[in-house]
């Protein structure tokens, strides 16, 4: 069963319409298996991949990897990856990094197609004054924000 | 604002996934920032109020 109706998937690629250079979703997951073990493992991982994979169908500019976290671990460690489901958003003009963890449904849906977008465009959409201040910025900045499904 | 410096790493956690990070970063509300784990806030900021946590984030103790 697909994750989004006809509609949502209309107002999704009009919502893409505003991608300029292409986006790259790097997608972190377990080895799916056809055996549950209730308490084990990552019970939303096969629906994040689906939903992605729903998600990358609506735009061209879009390009969807999915890696194994265990059997690709040099990668994830790349990415910093310590959990899944995980999600990096990079193109071209992402210059730091750009997660998800969880799969998002819900308002972070909503939430994941705007830094899509964002992470097609030059500038990000920020206020110049921000843009100043964030280039002067020479040390790491972690920036975590927790949420919940609504 | 990862998207425009190389220096920020932004997560967004769905935390009822990962319920150990509840207890680690005493989180009582959502959505909860936390920056270098040293500055967090619960709610929405507005752009430059954002900014004005990350530098306050970066700057040492007592400079």
């Amino acid at each position: 069963m697909a994750f989004l109706s006809d509609n949502d998937r209309k107002e999704i690629r009009e919502v893409f319409e505003q991608l300029h250079g292409d986006v790259k979703l790097v997608y972190f997951t377990e080895r799916e298996s056809p055996l549950f073990i209730p308490g084990q493992g990552c019970p939303t991982c096969k629906d994040t991949r689906m939903l992605l994979e729903e998600v990358k169908a609506l735009s061209d500019k879009l390009n969807l990897e999915v890696h194994e976290f265990v059997a690709d671990s040099e990668l994830a460690r790349e990415h910093g990856i310590e959990r899944i489901p995980a999600l990096v958003i990079t193109s071209d003009t992402v210059k730091g990094k750009v997660r998800y963890f969880g799969m998002p449904s819900g308002y972070e849906f909503s939430v994941l197609l705007s830094s899509i977008v964002d992470a097609s465009q030059e500038t990000a959409g920020l206020a110049e004054e921000s843009i100043v201040a964030l280039s002067g910025i020479s040390t790491d900045v972690h920036i975590q924000v927790f949420v919940t499904p609504t | 604002m990862a998207i425009q410096s190389p220096y920020v790493t932004a997560d967004v956690i769905e935390v009822t996934e990962f319920p150990p990070l509840v207890e680690r970063y005493a989180i009582r509300g959502v959505p909860k920032t936390v920056i270098n784990n040293s500055v967090d806030f619960v709610g929405s900021a507005a752009e430059a109020q954002f900014i004005e946590h990350i530098q306050r984030a970066i700057t040492p103790a007592g400079s």
